[in-house]
This record gives C-alpha cells, structure tokens and sequence, in this order.
C-alpha cells in the first residue's frame, strides 16, 4: 500500500515520473491533495534544504528534486481552491534595479517556493513601482532583493524607503555578493547568505 | 595564457578587513606574491560601498604600485569610478570592464586612445548575458566596432563571454567552449578571457571542476583568466594543457616549470 510520506524520497531522489505515477495513484485512492502536498511534496523538499544546508546535497540535486516536486504541484494543484492552498506566506523578490544577476536569486526563489511559500518574482532590474505594486497587489509579508553588485545595492534603500511611504507593512529579506549583515540591518532589513540561510530567515519572519 | 591576477577584491572577506583597516602591508604581500607567481596583470577591486569606492581604490592603486611594476588591472562595476582613478595608475595596465550596459563604452574606450590601454569586455547587454552564442557575438562585434573608432585594435580586447554555472546549466562548459571558438574565428588576434571559476558554482570539490575546465577551455582558444595566480593545481593544468596541445615545444616550459618548482609535488625539487 502506498503511502503519502514514501513521495518524499521520491522527491529526494528527483525522480518526476517516479512523482507523477504515484501522486497520480494517491489521487485516484481519493487521498487529501493538501496532504499530498504537505506531507509528501513539502516534507521531502524540507529533507533536501537540510542536506543542502548540510553540505550533503548540491544545487543540480536540488534543481532535480524542485522539478519533481513541481511535476508533483502541477498535479494537484487544480483539485484544491485557491484559498485552501497551503502557504507559509507570499514574497515579493527581484533583482533590484541596474542589476541583471540572477542565478543566486533563482536558486532563492526555487527553495522558498519548494518550502512553500508564495513567491512572486519581479526578476532582473527589478523598479521601486514593481515592488510596491507587487506587495499591493499580493499583500505579500515579505519583500526580498538581490544585487550583486555594490553600484547597485544601495537601490534597496529606495525600495525599503517607498514601501514605508506607502505603508506597507511588509519585512525585508535582502542578499548578494556585495551585501554584509551590518549593511542589511542599516537599510532595516535582515541579510540571508545563501539560499537555505534565505527560507530560514523568510520561515523565521513569517512565524 | 595571460593572467589576471584577483586577489586584490573588497568581496574577499579577508581583503575587506584589510581595506576598512587601511592594512598597507596586507594588500602590499598579495600583490608581491601574485606578481612572483606570474601574473601579468593584477587586479583591484574595492567593493566598498558606492561613496568610499574612489578613494578606496586610489588607495589600493597606490599601495599596489609602491611594490610592484606588474601593470594593474582596475576594477569597478561603476565606468565613472574607474574614469576617476585612471590617472593614478603609473603605466599602461587594463580596464576591467566594458559591455554593451549603460554608457560604459562611451565613458572608457575615449580613455583608450593613443595609449596601449587594454581592457575587458562583458558579452552583456541591458538585457543581462544572453543564453546564446549568436546574441554575445553581436555584442563582441558591437564593442570591437566602438573600440576601433578610438584607433583599439582587437588585440588589446579580452573578451569575457561569461561562461555559466555548470550546476544550472548542464552545457555550460560545451557552451562556453563554443563561444571561445566562435569568437577567436571572427577576430583572430582577440583575446578571450574568463572567470573560470563560476563554472564550478553550487558543486562539490570547486577545484576539480575548475582546472578541468581551463584544460577544455584552453583547448578552445582561450588565452587569458582572472584566476589566484598562486594557485598551484590550476597553474599546473596549464603547463600541461599547452605541453598536450602541442604549443610548448619539445615540452620545455613544462620541465623548466617542474626544474623551477612550479609543478609536481612541494618539495620534490
């Protein structure tokens, strides 16, 4: 007999079909597609940022489990309401503006995604106005940014700055080569160094 | 194979230290021993916050030249930072970089003229570094173009076509292979450079991925790195990456460099 919790390693393993073929069969035993989600899909990625964390498991490793859990989420993702989906919360992230890196900002979206969160990305050369219109809009919790570059950094403050004008009330998660924890708290914002240092921080603010 | 030497970047934590300290002695060692292990420019990079940036790399520039002639390979994302040290640099050295983003072209290349000045080019645009071979073309096309108006011929060009993480892109190093080769065909005497350790970005084992990949790239035509001249297994791949290739005849700069203790085990000379 199948269970909801054997998907995890499924994940782990990255195997899609492997994903696809069992979640298809959960489904067809009328299991709980949130449960689908939240024990199998989410608690197998959960495994995964650990080993990341840990120095255990590498980013194609990790690519390949998103990717299956994804395979996974694109299944059951119709048979639930939209209010119903389980959700740690939802984050705005962009590489600010005149920044056009975006390889670290991927990897951070595609594990806050894999935690759970609801992630909107602004991509590169991300704009003030996109931000602010992006957390109206989604009523996001958080607003993370990324540049790698120190002619580029100090946009964030702009951005921390129109939010406050407009008064969201949202938390800033911020990253990037250039960026120290000393120059994130200064902006009013707390500094992730990595991609799992970033869903911990996230699952930390959301709390 | 010309070497850039990167040792000298605000981003190092190590090296931060030593700027926010004014550590002259610290900056002054890493250049010195860049220099002795070969490298043919060294780079310096301050990465301070936007407003130090000036005054930060004059600094650097200064301590730099106090102890070495090797010319210096000035660095800032930032075009008007490096028009504003240019002058303190004693001799003719290397602007790091160009692109086809913002107006970079038009602040540096003018810098350019008259002079042996050469300088890096980025293979990217407003739009971020293309994921394909035809787009960073253009864009090299486009830059030796604007070079050329100011009397720069190509072969003071180092093209960066901003090879990508293997960990991303599971073509990444066949990619960047291609790119060299594609560029070497269309201008001869340019010179291809590159940052070779982003291939290994999110791997295990980095230097393992990295001096192979120098081997594959070497093999393709690339003929200058921004690398830590004082790596000995990179180094090392190179000697005999040039020996297997055929340019080191009668492999003679392979068994000086071992005579001289560059390669083969610590001690074993």
């Amino acid at each position: 007999m199948l269970k909801i919790a054997d998907l995890g390693q499924f994940v782990i393993d990255g195997d899609e079909q492997g994903i696809i073929d069992h979640v298809n069969l959960l489904i067809e035993a009328k299991t709980d597609p949130i449960a689908i989600i939240n024990e199998g899909l989410l608690s197998g990625m959960n495994v995964v940022g650990e080993k990341f964390k840990n120095g255990d498991m590498f980013v194609p490793e990790v690519l390949m489990a998103a990717r299956a859990m994804n395979a996974g989420m694109a299944i059951v993702k119709p048979l639930i309401a939209d209010q119903d989906m389980p959700s740690l919360g939802t984050i705005v992230i962009g590489t600010v503006k005149g920044d056009l890196h975006d390889i670290g900002k991927n990897l951070v979206v595609m594990m806050l995604e894999s935690a759970g969160f609801k992630v909107v990305d602004l991509g590169i050369d991300a704009k003030v106005e996109q931000f602010v219109a992006a957390v109206k809009e989604h009523k996001a919790d958080i607003v993370g940014m990324s540049a790698m570059l120190t002619t580029t950094m100090t946009y964030m403050q702009e951005v921390i700055k129109a939010c406050q004008d407009e008064g969201l009330s949202v938390k800033y998660l911020v990253g990037g080569a250039p960026l120290s924890p000393a120059y994130s708290e200064k902006l009013g914002a707390i500094y992730a160094a990595d991609a799992s240092g970033a869903v911990d921080t996230a699952k930390a603010l959301t709390a | 194979m010309i070497i850039i030497g990167e040792k000298i970047n605000g981003s190092i934590p190590a090296v931060k230290t030593a700027i926010e300290n004014r550590d002259a002695a610290f900056i002054a060692d890493r250049a010195v021993k860049q220099t002795a292990a070969g490298a043919h420019f060294i780079d310096v990079c301050a990465s301070t916050a936007p407003e130090y940036e000036v005054e930060t790399l004059k600094w650097l520039i200064d301590v730099v030249q106090d102890v070495t002639d090797t010319p210096l390979c000035i660095d800032s994302p930032n075009p008007r930072v490096i028009e504003a040290v240019f002058k303190y640099a004693n001799k003719p050295g290397m602007l790091n970089s160009i692109s086809e983003e913002g107006d970079k072209c038009d602040v540096l290349l003018p810098l350019m003229a008259g002079n042996t000045w050469e300088v890096v080019g980025l293979t990217c645009d407003d739009r971020g570094i293309p994921n394909n071979l035809e787009t960073k073309l253009d864009i090299t096309k486009i830059m030796v173009e604007k070079a050329d108006k100011y009397g720069i011929t190509p072969d003071r060009i180092h093209i960066d076509p901003c090879v990508m993480a293997l960990s991303t892109e599971n073509n990444s190093m066949l990619n960047f292979a291609e790119e060299i080769r594609s560029i070497k065909a269309l201008f001869p005497t340019i010179h291809v450079t590159g940052a070779i350790s982003n291939i290994s970005f999110g791997l295990p084992v980095r230097g393992l991925i990295n001096k192979t990949a120098m081997a594959f790239a070497i093999q393709a035509g690339m003929d200058s790195a921004v690398m830590d001249p004082l790596n000995r297994e990179m180094r090392e791949t190179i000697f005999a990456t040039y020996a297997l290739l055929g340019q080191d005849k009668h492999c003679r700069k392979y068994s000086k460099a071992f005579r001289a203790g560059q390669i083969g085990s610590v001690g074993n000379k």
